[in-house]
């Protein structure tokens, strides 16, 4: 280790104590744990102040022990230990901790004869909460060990995320040993002392090293995957932690890289960044804070919710627009109505907002993915992501990874040309993949572009027409031939590489993006690049829908189906053999459905020129919807019919309208398919 | 919409009905002249008729679904249910919301009466047997005949009633 005690600032340790001793007062001793004092023991070893790391060590594993302890007990034991490292820090004399426990045997007795002694229990049970934040914590470590080990790989100068790996693996070391568990403590500390050899620029970080490290996280997730499991009672893989990885680890922490590529190559900037090296790491203070300030919920509690949060607003609209209080015009009421509303609308946009969750974590995902990929394809590759903090629905941000990973791979297999050949083409041999997420009119909107070879226009038109999948002479926008790479039978052909290759796979990207109400768009200049935009909606929990009328019942079309709709003209129809009723909606004629003969509804008119055509689309394909009228657009709270009607075909959902009746969610797709 | 929430013994657990076990409190309600019963504590509340969402593609008893404080419930009318005549509704029509359990799984289903009677206590022998209507006739939630007031009540099992099997049954037959 580093003799850093030159640097140390007394300030930040003061800090980090206080800070504990005001969340001991506010929240409770329930809400600090033993990593609360792990990580202090960490800063304080790192800022080189020996004593207090220990006692902060003790403290936590008095803390761990005595968790059966009384909340006044565990809480006199915590304060006065704070107040100990406190004397500690204020003046080096100061006297040995009380709750010192000098050896792991003696840390079974709770100090100060607080209460009977617990004999230290080694099954997982018994500490099953703190092993559970054991993994919460280190996952989040290794998620973040990820991304900087790749910004690491780039610019291999920033010795702050040198630093802050190093933090993240010794952290893991620490609350591991603590809790025993011995495979990823060895792999931890050998990562750990090959950081270390880095950090005191004894090497640079090769690709190599890169690798290894990468390696190491991948083998702690699923070593942690096994603790979980043996949480929940099922038998783990065993371990793989072995010797061979700990000796590549070693061998790579001696430069011994087992002849890659790619050898150490020096870095002069890692010497001068050492002396700045405790600097206080904000990103991870802020991680920790963000940590003890956030509850999870189960998602049916936040349904229920959602539930009253809708009957409330329809209760405060009911109430707003009740003819009785229309006729009062009395001031001060009138007021205390619409602070009602504003409040209502509040608490709506809080408890929708309550299952919102930053993009980011999808993107890192990915830029794993195109580390390896590129490496693995012998093609340089840059990856960028704007827009991390994007947020959008839980349940959508974790389906998005699947097809975010399929055209990372399409982009890196197929429309990145390898190095040689982007500099014959005058291009910079590094390319670069651009993911962005950002909000666009109610929408979320997920980029990814490559400065790659581009789309070939010709060839998708070529090989569409030999696949059967459009007809000759068909008028198509490039957006229109771009998107045929979706179709299922483009994809199981062998030659897709020859059409710029794009293909494999895309069809799955396009049935998940479909699944979340999304919609796909892809510009593409050849040998420029190509750029997919996805467009989700922001929550799976909410649609922006049309409210039809058809008789006295209101259905809402989902927006994302429909394309435009119209009032019809005589001209415009016709019919074959006399049933079946088509519109001709700008040279293109379309079939018409009528949602009364479906849902088998009195009418108020069954003149198609007394009513409404809505242009939706099934598969791509589009057709006429008629319905009585329109009634207007609003965005409505989707609800499941219930496990009773889940054969019912044409209806997606229901919704509790703006009077609380209940109103059907047409499902477009189904009406137009299910001919009765 | 009035509604009336019936008071409810949440901790007694509603026994088995068996031959023997039969006695408690039933709620009486009414179709045209007759009367059945049904056990109180599967009551949930009792609602006055209001706007029911139609259910494309169901049988015609499966009158649809209602909003109830933001959960959505399937309403079926039991004069059809029971092959009866529909008949308007009235100011006394109204719709008891009953929790069911069918095979396993709780269901909250409302459903359409002429009208609400009373609440009954029911003794065991104040209820008899269903009398054997011959071959071809097979009612199978019934739970009985009670005779109090010099009225038949006919006691039903609700959840046979409203189990979901035979919509289901019916709605697979669609695909």
């Amino acid at each position: 280790m580093l003799d850093l005690a030159a640097n140390v600032d007394p300030a930040l340790l003061t800090d980090r104590i206080d800070e504990l001793t005001t969340r001991l007062i506010l929240d409770g001793v329930a809400r600090l744990g033993p990593p609360d004092f792990e990580r202090l023991a960490q800063t304080a070893a790192e800022l080189g102040n020996g004593p207090l790391a220990d006692g902060a060590q003790r403290i936590g594993k008095s803390l761990a022990a005595a968790s059966t302890l009384s909340v006044p007990d565990l809480t006199r034991l915590v304060s006065s230990g704070l107040v100990e490292l406190r004397n500690l820090l204020d003046g080096p004399a100061a006297v040995a901790l009380p709750v010192a426990i000098p050896s792991p045997t003696y840390a079974s007795k709770p100090p100060e004869g607080a209460g009977p002694a617990l004999p230290r229990n080694d099954s997982l049970a018994a500490d099953e909460g703190l092993i559970r934040e054991f993994i919460t914590e280190s996952s989040e470590h290794l998620a973040g060990i990820e991304s900087q080990m790749l910004t690491l790989e780039r610019d291999n100068s920033g010795a702050d995320t040198l630093n802050s790996i190093f933090r993240g693996f010794h952290t893991i070391k620490g609350l591991a040993g603590f809790l025993e568990f011995e495979e990823i403590r060895s792999l931890a500390h050998e990562v750990e002392t090959l950081l270390d050899l880095a950090r005191t620029s004894q090497f640079a970080v090769s690709p190599a090293v890169v690798d290894v490290v990468l390696e190491s996280t991948d083998v702690l997730r699923r070593e942690l995957a096994a603790i979980a499991q043996r949480l929940a009672g099922s038998t783990p893989p065993p371990t793989q932690v072995n010797e061979a990885l700990l000796d590549r680890v070693r061998q790579a922490a001696s430069g011994k890289t087992g002849g890659k590529s790619s050898g150490p190559v020096p870095c002069p900037s890692v010497e001068e960044a050492v002396s700045i090296a405790p600097v206080h790491e904000p990103a991870i203070e802020d991680r920790r804070i963000g940590d003890s300030s956030s509850v999870r919920i189960a998602t049916a509690k936040l349904d229920q919710l959602m539930d009253m949060v809708g009957e409330m607003v329809i209760a405060q609209t009911l109430i707003g627009h009740s003819p009785a209080l229309e006729s009062i015009s009395d001031a001060l009421l009138q007021r205390n109505l619409s602070q009602l509303a504003r409040i209502t609308a509040d608490v709506q946009r809080i408890a929708t907002g309550m299952r919102m969750v930053p993009i980011g974590l999808q993107f890192r995902k990915t830029a794993r993915v195109v580390r390896d990929l590129a490496r693995r394809a012998g093609k340089q590759v840059i990856f960028e992501a704007s827009g991390e903090d994007t947020e959008l629905d839980k349940t959508i941000a974790e389906e998005l990874s699947d097809p975010l990973l399929h055209m990372v791979r399409n982009s890196i297999d197929h429309g990145i040309e390898s190095p040689q050949e982007r500099v014959a083409l005058g291009k910079d041999p590094t390319a670069r993949i651009r993911v962005s997420a950002c909000h666009q009119s109610g929408q979320v909107v997920v980029a990814i572009s490559d400065d790659g070879r581009g789309l070939d226009r010709e060839k998708i038109l070529a090989k569409a027409h030999k696949n059967g999948l459009i007809q000759h002479g068909a008028q198509l926008t490039d957006n229109d031939i771009f998107l045929l790479i979706f179709e299922p039978g483009f994809s199981t052909a062998d030659t897709v590489t020859d059409i710029s290759g794009r293909g494999v796979g895309m069809d799955v990207v396009r049935r998940h993006v479909q699944k979340l109400r999304g919609r796909i768009d892809i510009q593409s200049t050849t040998g420029e690049g190509t750029t997919f935009s996805i467009k989700l909606p922001l929550t799976l929990a909410i649609i922006e829908g049309l409210v039809v009328l058809v008789g006295a019942q209101r259905y809402i079309v989902p927006i994302a189906s429909v394309r435009e709709m119209f009032r019809p003209t005589q001209e415009m129809l016709s019919t074959v053999h006399d049933r079946g009723e088509m519109a001709m909606v700008r040279g293109c004629l379309m079939p018409i459905v009528r949602l009364h003969r479906r849902f088998a509804i009195e009418p108020r008119t069954t003149r198609l020129t007394e009513g409404t055509l809505i242009v939706a689309e099934s598969e791509g394909r589009p057709f006429c919807l008629f319905v009585d009228s329109l009634i207007g657009k609003q965005q409505v709270v989707i609800k499941a019919l219930g496990e009773r009607f889940k054969s019912v075909v044409g209806v997606a959902g229901c919704t509790i309208l703006g009077d609380g009746r209940v109103g059907l969610i047409l499902d477009a797709d189904g009406i137009y398919k299910w001919r009765a | 919409m009035q509604t009336t929430p019936v008071p409810q013994a949440s901790s007694a657990a509603p026994l088995p009905l068996g031959a023997n076990n039969r006695g408690g409190k039933y709620l009486i309600f009414h179709l045209g002249a007759e009367e059945f019963g049904t056990e109180v504590l599967k009551v949930r509340e009792i609602m006055g008729m209001q706007d029911i969402t139609a259910i494309p593609q169901v049988p015609a008893y499966v009158k649809g679904v209602i909003n109830l404080r933001g959960k959505v419930v399937p309403v079926i009318d039991l004069r059809l249910k029971f092959s009866m005549d529909a008949q308007e509704y009235t100011a006394r029509t109204c719709i008891i919301v009953m929790r069911t359990c069918s095979s396993g799984q709780e269901l909250t289903v409302g459903m359409i009466v002429d009208g609400v009677v009373e609440v009954l206590n029911l003794g065991t022998s104040d209820i008899e047997d269903t009398p054997d209507f011959g071959p071809g006739v097979d009612i199978p939630y019934l739970i009985g005949m009670a005779k109090t007031k010099g009225k038949v009540k006919i006691l039903l099992d609700i959840d046979q009633v409203l189990a979901s099997d035979e919509l289901d049954r019916f709605v697979g037959t669609l695909q």
